[in-house]
């Protein structure tokens, strides 16, 4: 009979038996997903995963490469590895019971907040509203405690960073604690350390953890795994291949809590190459130092030096300022911090002397005029023109009305007179030059655009003159051509005017120009600029020599560069030289030449560029030189930018400067100019790897003699004590004392496992005569051998093992 | 009370034994060593399931009718009880989810998916259902699952919104909600996925995608449970014998993955087994509250019925890899008091409604 419902609606009930039956499909259903869930794990592909479970304890590692070490052309070193220490805690490998005391010590040994409460104290007492950082990016959590719960719960065998690059004592002190801090690990890395920081940055650049993109790009030959470090900048950029070495591989056996219980197979990395540059040290110092000093007198922003050997190639200083620390990216930068400095309005990350987008040269410019016109006959040595402070460039369609005839000054309004090349060289005359490149009408034919576009780029302008550096600037050679399609217009002899006194649209980097100086030096060889001198293995193999490179041989006869040569020498020497009065030294003879190139610094209305109170444009102030006169062993350049305010003379800014560095390079070290051997000293200690762990603490902790051993008498040994051990490996310690029951210390132990090819382990018995080891495990072997080599006559004790046990074992005397 | 005797639903606390045997079973292989001076795992699962047969029995002694007259003060009781919990958790870090009553600890959550089913079941039962009874029914589970939520447990929350789910499903919540609510629902993912989780949430999700790409750590346990699972096969390792589960590779195996200790040394035959096992006591469940003579008891038994169904699926869910990971146990079969006392007296509860539904027959 049908059961009565009094108390619902008949409705009610029809739609949830409805519901109710309903409810079983659904039960059916998610059930069924579950089983062929199962299925599909344990047959389809349970095969793979019990290949896995017996692969699981084997892993692949790599063991990084020391990065190759740099040094300065005598040996001094500039970077190098040092080692540095990470403290990490396994939250898997922490005992429940220990977990609080780890912490504690850890929290203090390392200074890193214990609780998320004290982060907070701490980052709101430094600044307030200041949230404090997470202690490790994957956990998220600023306190030691909470993140340690966090690691526990969802990744308990995935190390927490408590702290990267900790103190060596810190780091030995940890080390020593071990036994009684189970789950922390003290890992050593290697870390790149300038040595002279700012000094050096745009030469040896910084490396940086690749990320996606670098991968992304690199070949997969190259095999950089995320985290590998990469030069980014510098020569730490151009040598990366160099530097880098290759990485070794091993395949090692792991227990779960990650630790090796044996290595089965290794390569071992091979350590990157040494460096060593062609940079002097002691001229870099002094060159950005004599730099620093001369834009500070004028109020300039950035300026650059360089200086290399006009008989090879080879950089002997570079200085490009304002700099910066590439010690702040050791390590990895904030991206933030990255950004900043990359805005930066004073661009202390772009070296001016290469990578800039490049300056006029002004003046400095006119050694490649003149030794273009000498060569194409437009001139001889001797050819003399009217140079007055101001001549009319007659309008091209009305040749006859001067109205439209177009005004080119010289830089002194009073006018040079008749002067020949090497007048116009020493005085710097701008009209000389004018005539000479664009012609004058019933004087001078002119070299023409084309003439002078192809000599600058004989001399290496308007192209990288391919120096190890990364991001070089090419400059910019103008031509009709150019201008055409750039701006749309036609090139005028007015173009050319501008060109030949180094302005209008040309740009040069100061490392093409002192290259320039150096082929006039050197009598027409265009050598590739070269910053590494040689390359030698970790064992001081020569890997690679130097070999100068020749980019090419301008084709200007000798002697008509003898005549520019004659002319840089009349700016030095002649008394209307425009370098007389620079406070240049006279012990050698030095050739030079002056810049003052004009520039646009535009309003900020654009409306026009800055000038100076008298009208004039503001410039940027050039000097470069030889010597000595005869057989050149150096050429110098000195850029000094643009103040905004100020037209800077080279003469009066960028001349005392070199005055100052050549001064310093002939006559504090005159050994250097002397042409002495190349003295490379042999870096015995600081080889390209970096200290481990285990040799720090080998230093810090030399092998020790057994400290209160009264006795020679062979001391006993016995297993006193088997405890149950929570833990699923088993556990040795135990004790050394001497006849009268104190301790002894610095007794060394190897535990041996029998059954296994696995290396010996050493134990050493600390103050308390206390030794420790928590990784015996019978699935290594089920027989260890433990014997005392310190203690003589001492037999050696073996142990059968069963997991989850602890061997209590003491030696009595 | 004789008539009730004869009544007593016999399969259902015979299934009950049998998976609470099963799981011993399972602990006792599976069990860690057990932390100085305690008792091992095994042992201390027995006096739960003591407690909790005891919990069982007089939960389907009290008519639950007499019950409904206290809804109210148990719903007020544990939404004070979880409040104090939670301001006192905010001044003592850490504990503020365990109270300890007398000898044992328990969890007030656990205890509140309880006092939600009898309000519930009370309110539901006690009017036709309508857009009103959605509302309030919602707000009622909102209020402890908030509380719940803070804790922070989300796997409980979710737990009492699963509760909540099943009973208004029941109670005859239209189609076109249901078909609304899982179209919202997929709308809002993208949402969720890019405003409401942080970055190591959204990690946590592609690791459980694909656990692989970080098998030492978040992926460990996920790799090492499908390790386990796919090394169990047809019949299995052998009791006693998984090697994954006993050489420590497994985490939280006598809790979290004891379905995956059965399928290592069960075997697809035992996992099935299991899973039988559950699907039965369901099914039971599902075939009390069709029979139910009133709506209140019937809806007891079904927010009873989804609160097993729930963890039972996304524990399993979870060993299998078809769930992100959460800290749901396997109910009556994982080890663990609080979870087992509270399914304990659920299906004490289920047993009164059993026991009474044949009140109307004549005899």
């Amino acid at each position: 009979m049908e059961p009565v419902y009094h108390d619902e609606p008949i409705q009610n009930v029809r739609r949830e038996a409805v519901r109710l039956f309903v409810l079983r499909g659904v039960l059916a259903v998610v059930f069924f997903i579950l089983i062929v869930r199962l299925w599909q794990l344990q047959f389809i592909e349970g095969e793979r995963y019990r290949l896995q479970a017996a692969g699981n304890r084997l892993r692949i590692e790599t063991i990084p490469a020391p990065r190759g070490v740099i040094y300065d052309r005598e040996g001094h070193i500039l970077v190098r590895n040092e080692a540095t220490f990470d403290v990490l805690i396994v939250p898997g490998a922490v005992p429940e019971e220990a977990v609080d005391h780890v912490l504690t010590t850890v929290a203090s040994l390392v200074d890193v907040p214990l609780t998320n409460e004290i982060a907070l104290a701490q980052a709101s007492a430094t600044q307030p509203s200041n949230a404090p950082q997470p202690l490790d990016p994957e956990c998220g959590e600023p306190g030691l405690k909470e993140c340690f719960q966090v690691g526990a719960t969802f990744a308990p065998y995935r190390p927490i960073i408590v702290k990267k690059d900790v103190d060596k004592d810190i780091a030995f002190q940890l080390k020593q604690e071990a036994p009684f801090l189970p789950g922390v690990f003290v890992e050593s890395r290697a870390r790149r350390h300038y040595l002279y920081g700012p000094l050096f940055s745009h030469l040896l650049g910084f490396v940086l953890p690749v990320n996606e993109t670098f991968l992304a790009q690199a070949s997969a030959s190259d095999n950089y795994e995320l985290n590998d470090e990469a030069g980014v900048s510098g020569v730490e950029a151009s040598l990366e291949r160099e530097l880098r070495g290759k990485k070794g591989v091993r395949l090692v056996e792991k227990d779960v809590i990650g630790r090796e219980v044996r290595v089965l197979d290794e390569t071992p990395p091979e350590p990157g190459h040494n460096l060593f540059l062609t940079i002097d040290m002691d001229l870099q110092r002094y060159a950005t130092e004599a730099l620093r000093k001369g834009l500070e007198a004028v109020g300039s922003p950035r300026g650059a030096v360089v200086a290399i050997d006009p008989r090879d190639g080879q950089v002997l200083a570079l200085v490009s300022l304002p700099s910066y620390d590439n010690n702040v990216f050791v390590g990895g930068i904030s991206p933030s911090a990255y950004e900043q400095l990359l805005n930066d309005p004073r661009t202390p990350m772009l070296n001016m002397a290469v990578s800039a987008y490049g300056f006029p040269p002004g003046s400095i410019f006119k050694l490649v005029t003149a030794a273009a016109a000498l060569q194409e006959g437009i001139i001889t040595r001797e050819t003399r023109l009217d140079a007055p402070g101001i001549i009319y460039l007659p309008n091209k369609y009305d040749p006859d009305n001067k109205e439209l005839a177009q005004p080119f000054y010289d830089w002194l309004r009073s006018g040079h007179g008749r002067v020949n090349v090497i007048d116009a060289l020493a005085r710097s005359s701008d009209v000389f030059f004018y005539k000479v490149a664009g012609g004058f009408p019933g004087e001078i034919e002119g070299l023409g655009i084309e003439k002078l576009a192809q000599y600058a780029a004989l001399f290496g302008l308007g192209q990288p003159t391919r120096i190890d550096l990364p991001g070089e600037s090419a400059g910019l050679v103008p031509t009709p051509d150019w201008k055409r399609r750039t701006w749309g217009e036609t090139w005028t002899t007015g173009d050319t005017y501008n060109m030949a006194i180094g302005q209008g649209f040309l740009t040069t980097t100061p490392l093409q120009m002192v290259n320039v100086t150096a082929a006039v030096a050197n009598g027409g060889t265009l050598y590739r600029p070269q910053l590494v001198y040689q390359i030698q293995d970790a064992d001081g193999n020569v890997v690679q020599g130097f070999t100068p490179d020749v980019i090419r041989k301008i084709p200007v006869d000798p002697e008509h560069l003898e005549t520019v040569r004659e002319g840089m020498l009349a700016v030095v020497q002649r008394s209307d030289g425009t370098a007389r009065y620079a406070g240049l030294p006279t012990s050698v003879a030095i050739a030079g030449k002056t810049g003052t190139a004009e520039y646009c610094d535009p309003l900020p209305d654009l409306s026009d560029c800055k000038r100076n109170d008298e009208g004039n444009l503001v410039t940027h102030a050039w000097f470069v030189a030889f010597a000595p006169y005869e057989n050149p062993e150096i050429a110098l350049i000195v850029f000094v930018h643009g103040n905004g305010r100020d037209v800077l003379e080279g003469s009066k800014v960028a001349a005392p400067i070199a005055a100052d560095i050549l001064r310093y390079w002939f006559e504090v070290r005159p050994n250097r100019a002397a042409g002495a051997p190349f003295p490379v000293a042999a870096p015995a200690v600081e080889a390209g790897r970096a200290e481990t762990t285990d040799e720090v603490v080998q230093t810090l902790l030399p092998p020790l003699q057994p400290e209160n051993l009264s006795s020679t008498r062979p001391f006993k040994v016995q297993l006193v004590r088997t405890l149950p051990n929570q833990a699923e490996l088993s556990v040795l310690r135990g004790t050394v004392r001497d006849v009268s029951g104190r301790p002894v210390a610095n007794v060394r132990l190897v535990l041996t496992p029998e059954e296994s090819d696995s290396p010996a382990t050493y134990l050493m018995t600390d103050t308390n005569g206390t030794f420790y080891y928590d990784f015996l495990t019978p699935a290594i072997s089920s027989v260890w051998r433990l014997s005392a080599p310190d203690l003589p006559g001492t037999p050696d004790l073996t142990l059968s093992i069963e997991s989850s046990q602890q061997y209590v074992v003491e030696f009595t005397n | 009370m004789r008539r009730a005797l004869n009544a007593f639903d016999y399969a259902l606390f015979g299934l009950v034994l049998v998976i609470m045997t099963f799981g011993v079973l399972m602990i006792y292989s599976a069990q860690p060593a057990p932390e100085d001076g305690q008792m091992p795992f095994v042992t201390r699962q027995l006096i739960w399931i003591a407690i909790g047969l005891t919990g069982m029995l007089i939960a389907s002694a009290i008519d639950y009718r007499l019950l409904g007259y206290f809804v109210r003060f148990f719903y007020v009781a544990i939404v004070v009880v979880l409040v104090v919990v939670l301001a006192l958790g905010a001044t003592s870090f850490g504990a503020q989810r365990w109270f300890s009553i007398m000898f044992f600890t328990i969890q007030p959550s656990e205890l509140s998916k309880l006092v939600l089913i009898l309000t519930l079941a009370h309110y539901l039962g006690n009017r036709p259902f309508d857009w009103q009874a959605l509302l309030v029914s919602f707000i009622l589970t909102a209020i402890p699952a908030g509380l719940i939520f803070l804790q922070p447990s989300l796997s409980v929350a979710l737990s009492l919104f699963a509760i909540w789910a099943g009973m208004v499903f029941v109670a005859g919540l239209p189609w076109r909600y249901l078909v609304g609510a899982g179209v919202t629902a997929g709308a809002a993912i993208p949402f969720i996925w890019t405003q409401v989780l942080q970055e190591y949430q959204r990690r946590r999700v592609l690791i459980f995608l694909d656990p692989l790409a970080d098998p030492l750590g978040e992926g460990y346990n996920l790799v090492q449970s499908r390790i386990a699972i796919g090394s169990g096969g047809l019949w299995g390792q052998g009791y006693m014998h998984g090697s994954q589960s006993q050489l420590g590779y497994l985490r939280v195996r006598h809790t979290d993955f004891i379905f995956t200790v059965v399928a290592e040394e069960l075997g697809f035959v035992g996992a099935v087994l299991l899973i039988a096992l559950f699907a039965l006591l369901l099914w039971r469940l599902l075939g009390i509250a069709q029979r139910a003579t009133d709506r209140y008891g019937r809806f007891i038994v079904v927010g009873v019925m989804f609160m097993i169904f729930f963890q039972v699926v996304v524990n399993i869910g979870v060993n299998v890899g078809l769930v992100p990971p959460t800290g749901v146990v396997l109910p009556l079969f994982s080890y663990g008091g609080s979870n087992l006392i509270t399914m304990s007296i659920g299906l004490g509860l289920v047993q009164n409604v059993a026991m009474r539904y044949k009140r109307f027959t004549f005899e």
